[in-house]
């Protein structure tokens, strides 16, 4: 009897994680897709971003390069005003520059919280945000139509979020909303995905929406025009010099 | 008539007597009144150096810019403002203004500066910005032939940034529309030392500083407004503020806008004001001193007039009478030997051995002022105590019974 119980409880504690490792593989599958989505090995993008505040409203065209998770180059196309303006970011490293003044500005640690371009997106977002697999533990749930992935930072992860929760669709399997928490548990700003178009052969959600919970009236709100994937990029875009080239 | 009539004789009778109270009567009033002027003409004199400082008498901003400032508090039409403003006689000088705190770069060093947008002209016309340009030449509207506008530069900004005349600024911050503001200036100027308020500040001319923030042409943040004296500020600001239709905005007094330097100040008057009141008392021993010795004197006098008939109150109102006579005498007396000295002191003043320095604003001479309220409160003073201390001998002398009176030695 005693054996019989004891076996029932080995089993149990057998059995139990290794249903949830089952299903943390799974989820962390499913989380390096989304990583990946609006990236694959490389990319070269058009988007418009929308800036909405109470006191302000305009809209950038930038277009952008990446390069697995660590490089991304962005250069802002339009308004003429901020023609030229672009940022590199290698690895964890991250510049701005500025035609106009003809300068190179290094982003600082501190400044990553920063928003950048005056949008709700945080310098953070551009720069460490593409690396969720290796940053974050991952569980899912099934919400009817949709799986909900929830991630929480691992324990070397530097990071200003406690949770991270993303919906996707289990169909297509695209995000729908990404929800950032803060240490205290309440929601402070959430990422909603719409229009899934085709771009070059990928389907994926063209407009992107954040907005900030903790300010009113504040949204950002990012449509991709044109995208192209897996092409090969050159060596000489993720770099400085690349960088401060007028054009 | 006959009381005033014998008042008048008593005091011209004993003309050594009446010289001496009128003498020490008068010497308190030239003190007080010297005394009130030097710390009235400091405080003005100080209020008027720091109001043209920077401060101005009157400051316009959008709802509560001065408590909170933000780069969207904008006053949005300037221009007919202004207009408004000049047509009121009282007011000598306008000067708009926008802040923008921005990071400056030097030849490879950053710092946060305070950058503000003038109209050169004008702030000239309002404060003594262009006095405090200490190499260079002063600001101007127009685009250098490098193609760049000019920017005056604070002591200190310069020194850490390590740039001069002639050299590029780099300023970076947030544009109004939300975009990065950046641009290059050139130096034209140095203000300040590293003692001054524009220490840490840049000054760029109004059209520069609206293409820099990508503001428009009628936007500022700050109108500040110099009147003819800086005691008209309050009224000045509470009527135009009634007056105004845009309700958006704010008119503030330096009092208000400058308030922990305004309290500061009120704090030190009430304590000029307790040394002040030891004198008062002082004066006012030496008006009873004299008064109580002048009736005392004459207690047998007294007792004659009793004797021959004449009523208590009769007495009462002789005593009070000739003080009083004694007291206006004296304070025309004191008003005849204070006024030249007070007019002396307003014009050239008392230059300090060691200057004082307040917020880097240094104060080298003490002046006086010659106002109503200088005049008038010693008289006051003077003539009350007068009354007061010498009710005593006169109850006195109404009271007291002509043969005890004549028994008096």
């Amino acid at each position: 009897m005693l054996k019989l119980l004891l076996s029932a409880l080995f089993s149990l504690i057998f059995i139990l994680p290794s249903n949830s490792c089952l299903a943390d593989e799974d989820a962390a599958a499913l989380l390096k897709k989304m990583d990946e989505l609006f990236r694959s090995n490389s990319s070269i993008a058009t988007m418009k971003m929308q800036i909405i505040t109470p006191n302000w409203q305009r809209t950038l065209e930038m277009q952008s390069w990446t390069q697995g998770m660590d490089d991304t180059f962005i250069r802002v196309l339009s308004p003429r005003k901020d023609r030229g303006v672009a940022t590199l970011k290698k690895d964890k490293e991250m510049w701005n520059f500025f035609p106009k003044i003809n300068k190179v500005i290094k982003v600082p640690p501190s400044m990553m919280m920063g928003s950048w371009m005056g949008s709700d997106f945080t310098n953070d977002d551009l720069v460490r945000e593409v690396s969720m697999v290796e940053e974050y533990h991952v569980a899912k749930a099934v919400e009817g139509e949709n799986y909900r992935l929830t991630l929480t930072p691992k324990q070397n992860t530097v990071t200003v979020w406690a949770k991270i929760e993303i919906v996707v669709n289990k169909q297509s399997l695209l995000p729908l909303e990404q929800s950032y928490f803060n240490e205290k548990g309440e929601k402070v700003r959430s990422m909603m995905f719409s229009e899934v178009r085709d771009f070059a052969g990928k389907k994926m959600p063209a407009i992107m929406t954040m907005v900030p919970l903790n300010k009113t009236g504040h949204k950002t709100v990012i449509e991709y025009v044109e995208a192209e994937f897996d092409s090969e990029l050159g060596n000489n875009i993720f770099t400085l010099r690349n960088l401060q080239t007028r054009f | 008539m006959l009381t005033f009539k014998l008042a008048f004789r008593n005091i011209l009778r004993n003309r050594r007597r009446s010289i001496l109270t009128l003498l020490s009567m008068g010497g308190g009033f030239f003190l007080l009144c010297l005394t009130l002027s030097m710390s009235e003409g400091s405080y003005s004199n100080i209020i008027d150096i720091f109001t043209q400082d920077h401060t101005g008498h009157v400051q316009i901003h959008k709802d509560d810019y001065l408590e909170r400032p933000s780069l969207y508090k904008t006053i949005n039409n300037v221009d007919t403002l202004m207009s408004q403003l000049e047509s009121n006689d009282n007011v000598i000088g306008i000067a708009p203004r926008i802040f923008g705190p921005s990071l400056a770069y030097g030849k490879n060093k950053t710092f946060p500066a305070q950058v503000i947008g003038i109209d050169p002209q004008l702030e000239s016309q309002t404060t003594r910005l262009k006095n405090k340009v200490s190499q260079g030449k002063y600001l101007t509207n127009t685009i250098s032939e490098t193609g760049y506008y000019s920017a005056m530069i604070g002591y200190s900004l310069a020194n850490n940034l390590g740039i001069t005349l002639g050299d590029e600024l780099v300023l970076i911050s947030q544009g109004i529309d939300g975009s990065i503001a950046n641009d290059i200036f050139e130096v034209s100027a140095i203000v300040g030392d590293a003692n001054s308020y524009e220490k840490m500040n840049v000054y760029l001319s109004l059209p520069a500083m609206q293409e820099f923030l990508s503001m428009g042409k009628n936007q500022v943040h700050e109108v500040v407004i110099t009147l003819e004296n800086q005691s008209l500020a309050r009224s000045f600001s509470k009527k135009t503020q009634d007056k105004l239709v845009d309700t958006d905005l704010n008119i503030e007094p330096w009092q208000v806008v400058e308030s922990s330097f305004y309290n500061s100040m009120q704090a030190d008057k009430k304590g000029s004001y307790v040394s002040m009141s030891i004198i008062i008392f002082i004066v006012s021993i030496g008006v009873l001193n004299t008064i109580l010795m002048g009736t005392l004197e004459r207690t047998r006098e007294f007792g004659v007039l009793k004797a021959i008939g004449t009523r208590p109150s009769s007495v009462f109102f002789l005593i009070i009478l000739e003080s009083f006579a004694l007291a206006l005498i004296s304070c025309l007396l004191g008003l005849l030997l204070s006024l030249p000295v007070c007019f002396w002191l307003a014009s050239s003043g008392i230059p300090m051995p060691e200057p004082i320095d307040m917020g880097g604003i240094t104060f080298d001479t003490m002046l006086g002022e010659v106002s109503w309220f200088v005049i008038l409160l010693p008289s006051v003073v003077v003539i009350a105590s007068t009354l007061v201390v010498s009710l005593i001998p006169a109850i006195r002398a109404a009271k007291i019974s002509p043969l005890q009176a004549l028994q008096a030695t």
